[in-house]
C-alpha cells in the first residue's frame, strides 16, 4: 500500500503545480522589485520585498483597498445568500410537485448561458429611479440573478437527494409543509447550501462587468478597484503592484474556500449524484 | 386537498417569481421590445419598430456563426477535457484524499481565482520576455512555442480555461465516487475483480450520472465563456477568438448596435432552452 | 400590464431601502493611474485652494478603471447619469459622445494656450466640447548602442545591405534613424532579427502591438498616412482600399512573416510591447510618447525621434484626452467655471509641471523649457507632422478603428489575405461613415 501512496503524492503535486502555475507565478511576482520584474523572469525571487504589497495595502484619498474589499463582502454576501433564499422553495416543490419543471426550471438555468451584461441599460435606468445605484445592495442583488441557476441547479439535486422515506414518515406524523421545509428538509440539504453559498459567493466576489457599469465610487466593489492598480492599457504597468493586487484580491475568496473545504467535498454528493 | 396544494405550490414558487420579475421583468420587456426595433443607444427612449430585421441581420453576419462556432468547440474540447482529466484526477487520488482530506483544498485554488485575473496572470506568465514559463524554456531548449500567436491561440485559451476549472470537475467526481458505497466495492472484490475491472463493472455506472450533470455545466460555461479569453487576447487577431459572449458583448457595447445584440442574446436562449427542454424530455423517456 | 404595476411598485419600495446620494460638488469622472492622474489631481488642489472657488462648487475626482472605461461611460451617459458633471474624452470617442454633452465655452486665453490645431482636436461639429489636457502621439524609439555599432562596421554593413536586398528587392545602407523612411524601418527590423540574421544582437528587429484593438491601429496609422492613406477623400467615398494601406499593412505582414517581431505580438498590447523593448531584445519601436519614461528607465541607450517618412514625409497620429460637460450634470455652472479655469495658461502651465503632456503652443511651451523638455519635442511633432484622419473625429470614428483592428490583424496573423480584410473593412467603414 505505501509505495502506491507515493506515487499518488506525485501525481498531486505535478497536478496541483500544472494547475496553479499562473497562481503560483503571480505570487512570485509580487515579492519582485519594478527592476527585477523586468530583469528577472524566473521564478526565483533575487530580492524579495514588501513593497508591492505595502503600495497596494496603504490607503491614501486615491485609493483605499479596504472599502473595496468590504463592500465585495457585503455584495457578493447578498449575490450568495439570497438565491439560495429564493430558491429553496421552489427546488422542493420542483422535485417533489414538479411545479414549473417543464418551463420555469429550463428558464431560469439557462439564464447561466446568456451574457447578462446586455441587460445593462434597463438595469441602470432602474436602479437610478430606484437610488440603487452605486451601491452594494443594489450591485449585490444583480450579483444574486447571476447565482440564481446554478443555485436552483443545486438545490434541486440536493432535494432528489434525499430519501423519499424521510419526507413520508413526518407527514405521516402531522407535519405541515412549513415544519415539513425548515425542520426537516432544510437541515438535510445543509451541505449542498453551504456549497452552493461557497460557489456563489466566490463568482459574485469575481464578478467584473456589473462592478463596472453600477458603481461609481462608493459602492466600487475590489475586482474593479484593483484594475485602478494597474492601468494596463497606458500609463506605466507596474507588474509587480498588479501581481500583489491579486494575491490582496484573491485572498478573501480563498480563504472562504479553505476553511470549508470539507463541507464541499462533503456535500457535493448531495449536489451531484442524481442527474 | 388539492386546492390547498395548489395555494402551497404557488407560495413555494413565489419568491424566486417575485425576484425574478423584480429585477428582470422591466429589463426583459424592453430587451424584447429593442429586439424587434432599430435601437442605438442615442435612440434608447424612441425605438423603430423593425420587425425581424435584427434577426436577418444576425443570422446573415459570418462573425454571429463564427462566434456560435468558436463557442460550439471551445465549450465541447473543454468539458470533455476537464471532465476526463477530472475524474482520472478523482478516483485516482481518491485514497491519497481519504487519508488527507486536506490536499483537496489545494487542488481547488485555481478556480477561486476571477477568471478575469486569471486571463491577466496567463499574460504575464506566457510573456516571451517578461513570463518564466518561455524563459525556462529559452533556458532549457533555445526556443519557446508563441503560446499567443496564431497557429497555437485557440489551444493556449483551451488549456487555460482547462487547466482552471478542472478542479471543479474533480470536486464533483470525488463526492460522486466517495458516495458509492464501500459493500458494494467489497463484494467486488471478494469476486477477485481487478482495479480496472472494479472500476469498469461497478464504479463508471454509478458515477454516469454526475458525469452528465458535470459534462452540462462544464459545457455551458464553456459556452458562454468572456472574462479569462478576453483578457488575455480580446477578441483575436480577424476576430478568431470571439466567443458568442464576446460577441453579443461587442455587438451591444463596441459597437452601439442594441437591437442586433439582443437578437443574437434571444436567438441563443431559445436555443438553449429547446436543448434543455429537449434532454429533459429524452431523459424522462429514457426512465419509464 | 399587472406586471409593470408591480414592478412600478416594487421600484418603489426599493427607492425606500436605497438611500439618496447628497452632491454639492463638481464631480469628474477620468482615468486612474498614469501621469493623467498626478496632474489632474494637481491642478484640483490648485483650483479648490482658491479663495474664490464657493464651497459647493469645490471639484472631487471619480476614477474608474481604464479596462472597459469607454464601455462604461457610454451606460452612464446613454442612461443619463447624474453621477458625474464632468467626464473625460478623447478626440476619437467625442463624437460617440457628443449626444449626451454640452458644447462649452472656453476661457479668452485658450486659442494662445493651446493652439487652433490642440483646441480642433476637441471639437465635433465645430463646436468646442472639452478643454484639452492631454496630447497624445507617436515617437520612433530605438537603441542607440546598437545603431551606431551598425553605423560604425563595415561588415555589418555589408550584411545590412545583403540582407535588404534579398527581403526588399534593393541594396540598401543603414541610417540614422531621424532619417529613416518606412523601407529603412523595416530593413533595420529585418537587420535585427535573429530569424534573418542569426548574428543579430538582439532577438527581434521590433515588435508590433497587432493585438485586436483600436488603440493599436493608431500607432499603425503613421505609416500608410505617410504613403499618402486616408480613411476617405474629400468627397466621402472610402479610401481605404489604396496603394498607400496596402503598401503599409504588406510591409509591416512581412516582418510578421520573418520573424522581426514576436510571434505573439498578435496579442500584444501597449504593456507587452513595452516589456519586449524592455528586455533589450528589441532594437527599434514605434511606440506612444507616454513610454518615454519606461522604455529610457530599462534601456538607458534608448533614442527617439519622430516615425520614419514616407513619400508624403514624415507623419504621427495625434489624439487629445480632455474634460467635457455632462448634458445631465448637476452643478453645470460649478463645472463650466472649471472647464473654464483649466483653459488658461495658469492651468496649463501646472498641469503640465505636475507630470501632464498638454499640448501647448510654442510660446507657451517655451515658458516650461528648462521643467519639460520633452513638451517641446511633442508640441514640435504635432504642429509639423500630426494629422487625424478624415472621418477620425466623427460619430462613428471609434467603431472604425475597431472594425481595421480586426481586419488588419487577421490579415497579419494570417487568417486572411489582403483583398479580403481591405474589402471587409471598406465595407464596415461605409457602412460607419455614411
Amino acid at each position: 500500500m505505501k509505495p502506491r501512496l507515493t506515487l499518488r503524492w506525485i501525481v498531486f503535486a505535478v497536478a496541483v503545480f500544472v494547475m496553479n502555475f499562473p497562481v503560483i507565478s503571480t505570487l512570485v511576482t509580487a515579492f519582485k522589485s519594478p527592476g527585477e520584474v523586468s530583469r528577472n523572469p524566473s521564478l526565483w525571487i533575487e530580492t524579495p520585498t514588501f513593497e508591492n504589497f505595502a503600495t497596494v495595502l496603504t490607503t491614501s484619498d486615491r485609493l483605499n483597498i479596504y472599502n473595496y474589499l468590504w463592500n465585495s463582502t457585503v455584495a457578493a454576501g447578498i449575490g450568495a445568500v439570497l438565491p439560495i433564499v429564493v430558491a429553496f422553495p421552489l427546488a422542493w416543490a420542483i422535485v417533489r410537485r414538479g411545479v414549473g419543471r417543464a418551463i420555469l426550471f429550463p428558464l431560469v438555468v439557462n439564464l447561466r448561458a446568456l451574457p447578462l451584461i446586455i441587460f445593462a441599460i434597463p438595469i441602470y435606468m432602474m436602479f437610478s429611479v430606484a437610488g440603487l445605484l452605486d451601491t452594494r445592495l443594489g450591485l449585490g442583488l444583480i450579483l444574486a440573478v447571476v447565482n440564481l441557476p446554478l443555485a436552483l441547479m443545486l438545490l434541486v439535486n440536493a432535494v432528489a437527494e434525499i430519501p423519499h422515506e424521510i419526507e413520508e414518515a413526518a407527514h405521516m406524523d402531522g407535519a405541515r409543509l412549513p415544519r415539513l421545509l425548515f425542520r426537516i428538509v432544510l437541515p438535510l440539504c445543509r451541505p449542498a447550501l453551504i456549497t452552493t453559498f461557497i460557489f456563489g459567493f466566490i463568482t459574485a466576489w469575481n464578478e467584473f462587468l456589473f462592478g463596472l457599469m453600477l458603481t461609481t465610487s462608493k459602492a466600487v466593489p475590489m475586482t474593479v478597484g484593483a484594475s485602478f492598480f494597474f492601468a494596463t492599457s497606458g500609463g506605466g504597468v507596474q507588474w509587480g503592484v498588479a501581481a500583489a493586487v491579486m494575491v490582496v484580491a484573491a485572498l478573501p475568496p480563498l480563504a472562504l474556500g479553505l476553511v470549508m473545504y470539507r463541507r464541499i467535498t462533503g456535500s457535493l454528493v448531495a449536489g451531484a449524484v442524481k442527474g | 386537498m388539492a386546492s390547498r396544494q395548489h395555494r402551497e405550490n404557488a407560495l413555494l414558487a413565489s419568491p424566486l417569481v417575485l425576484f425574478l420579475l423584480l429585477i428582470l421583468g422591466f429589463p426583459t420587456v424592453l430587451s424584447l421590445i429593442y429586439g424587434f426595433s432599430e435601437t442605438s443607444f442615442e435612440t434608447l427612449m424612441q425605438p423603430q419598430f423593425s420587425g425581424l430585421q435584427n434577426f436577418r441581420d444576425v443570422l446573415g453576419d459570418p462573425t454571429f456563426w463564427q462566434a456560435a462556432g468558436f463557442s460550439l468547440r471551445f465549450g465541447l474540447i473543454t468539458a470533455v477535457l476537464q471532465c476526463a482529466l477530472g475524474l482520472a484526477l478523482a478516483v485516482y487520488l481518491a485514497p491519497l484524499v481519504r487519508a488527507h482530506p486536506w490536499t483537496v483544498a489545494i487542488l481547488i485554488i485555481p478556480m477561486i481565482v476571477a477568471p478575469a485575473m486569471m486571463g491577466l496572470m496567463y499574460r504575464l506568465v506566457l510573456h516571451e520576455f517578461a513570463g518564466p514559463l518561455p524563459h525556462y524554456l529559452y533556458q532549457w531548449f533555445g526556443w519557446s512555442p508563441s503560446f499567443l500567436g496564431p497557429a497555437h491561440v485557440f489551444k493556449t485559451v483551451v488549456l487555460a480555461e482547462t487547466l482552471q476549472w478542472t478542479p471543479f470537475a474533480f470536486l464533483l467526481f470525488l463526492t460522486a465516487y466517495q458516495s458509492i458505497p464501500s459493500e458494494l466495492r467489497e463484494a467486488a472484490s471478494v469476486d477477485g475483480a481487478r482495479p480496472l475491472r472494479l472500476f469498469w463493472k461497478i464504479e463508471w455506472p454509478l458515477m454516469l450520472p454526475t458525469v452528465f450533470v458535470a459534462l452540462f455545466i462544464r459545457f455551458i460555461d464553456g459556452f458562454r465563456v468572456f472574462d479569462n479569453i478576453y483578457t488575455l487576447v480580446g477578441s483575436g487577431p480577424g476576430g478568431s477568438t470571439t466567443s458568442m459572449s464576446i460577441y453579443i458583448y461587442e455587438t451591444f457595447l463596441r459597437r452601439g448596435e442594441i437591437g442586433k445584440a439582443m437578437a443574437a442574446a434571444i436567438l441563443l436562449f431559445l436555443t438553449a432552452f429547446l436543448l434543455l427542454a429537449l434532454g429533459q424530455w429524452l431523459t424522462r423517456r429514457r426512465r419509464p | 400590464m399587472k406586471i409593470r404595476h408591480n414592478l412600478r411598485a416594487g421600484v418603489a419600495a426599493l427607492a425606500l431601502v436605497a438611500a439618496g446620494s447628497v452632491q454639492a460638488e463638481v464631480t469628474v469622472l477620468g482615468w486612474p493611474g498614469g501621469p493623467e492622474e498626478a496632474a489632474l489631481r494637481a491642478v484640483t488642489e490648485i483650483y479648490n485652494a482658491k479663495a474664490d472657488v464657493a464651497e459647493e462648487n469645490k471639484v472631487e475626482l471619480l476614477f474608474t478603471s481604464r479596462d472597459g472605461f469607454f464601455d462604461k461611460l457610454q451606460v452612464d451617459l446613454a442612461a443619463g447619469s447624474t453621477a458625474f458633471d464632468l467626464n473625460l474624452i478623447a478626440t476619437y470617442s467625442i463624437g460617440r459622445y457628443a449626444p449626451y454633452m454640452e458644447p462649452v465655452t472656453l476661457s479668452d486665453q485658450a486659442g494662445t494656450v493651446f493652439g487652433d490645431t490642440v483646441l480642433k482636436t476637441m471639437q465635433f461639429d465645430g463646436k468646442q466640447y472639452g478643454v484639452p489636457t492631454d496630447l497624445s502621439l507617436h515617437f520612433l524609439y530605438y537603441r542607440t548602442d546598437l545603431i551606431d555599432a551598425l553605423l560604425a562596421d563595415d561588415a555589418a554593413k555589408a550584411k545590412y545591405s545583403e540582407i535588404a536586398q534579398q527581403h526588399l528587392g534593393k541594396a540598401m545602407e543603414p541610417k540614422a534613424p531621424a532619417d529613416w523612411t518606412w523601407e529603412d524601418f523595416v530593413a533595420n527590423a529585418l537587420y535585427f532579427s535573429q530569424s534573418v540574421n542569426p548574428d543579430s544582437p538582439t532577438r527581434y528587429g521590433t515588435v508590433i502591438q497587432a493585438k485586436n484593438l483600436l488603440f493599436n491601429m493608431m500607432v499603425f496609422h503613421s505609416w500608410p498616412r505617410s504613403y499618402g492613406g486616408n480613411w476617405m477623400d474629400d468627397a466621402g467615398n472610402i479610401t481605404v482600399d489604396s496603394e498607400a494601406f496596402r503598401t503599409a499593412l504588406s510591409q509591416a505582414k512581412l516582418l510578421f512573416d520573418l520573424g522581426a517581431t514576436p510571434p505573439d505580438s498578435t496579442s500584444y498590447e501597449y504593456a507587452e510591447a513595452n516589456a519586449a523593448y524592455a528586455s533589450g531584445q528589441v532594437a527599434a519601436m514605434v511606440q506612444w510618447n507616454a513610454a518615454a519614461g519606461e522604455l529610457t528607465a530599462a534601456q538607458a541607450a534608448t533614442g527617439t525621434t519622430a516615425p520614419p517618412a514616407g513619400p508624403e514625409g514624415k507623419f504621427t497620429h495625434i489624439h487629445g484626452l480632455g474634460l467635457g460637460l455632462n448634458k445631465a450634470a448637476e452643478n453645470k455652472d460649478g463645472a463650466i467655471a472649471f472647464l473654464q479655469w483649466l483653459s488658461t495658461e495658469e492651468a496649463a502651465l501646472a498641469y503640465a509641471k505636475a507630470g501632464g503632456a498638454p499640448g501647448l503652443a510654442a510660446d507657451t511651451a517655451a515658458k516650461l523649457a528648462a521643467d519639460r523638455p520633452d513638451l517641446v519635442q511633442v508640441g514640435d511633432y504635432a504642429s509639423n507632422f500630426g494629422f487625424v484622419m478624415n472621418g477620425g473625429t466623427s460619430e462613428k470614428a471609434l467603431s472604425v478603428y475597431e472594425a481595421q483592428a480586426k481586419e488588419f490583424t487577421g490579415f497579419w496573423a494570417g487568417t486572411q489575405d489582403l483583398d479580403t480584410a481591405l474589402k471587409n473593412a471598406t465595407a464596415a467603414m461605409s457602412e460607419l461613415l455614411k
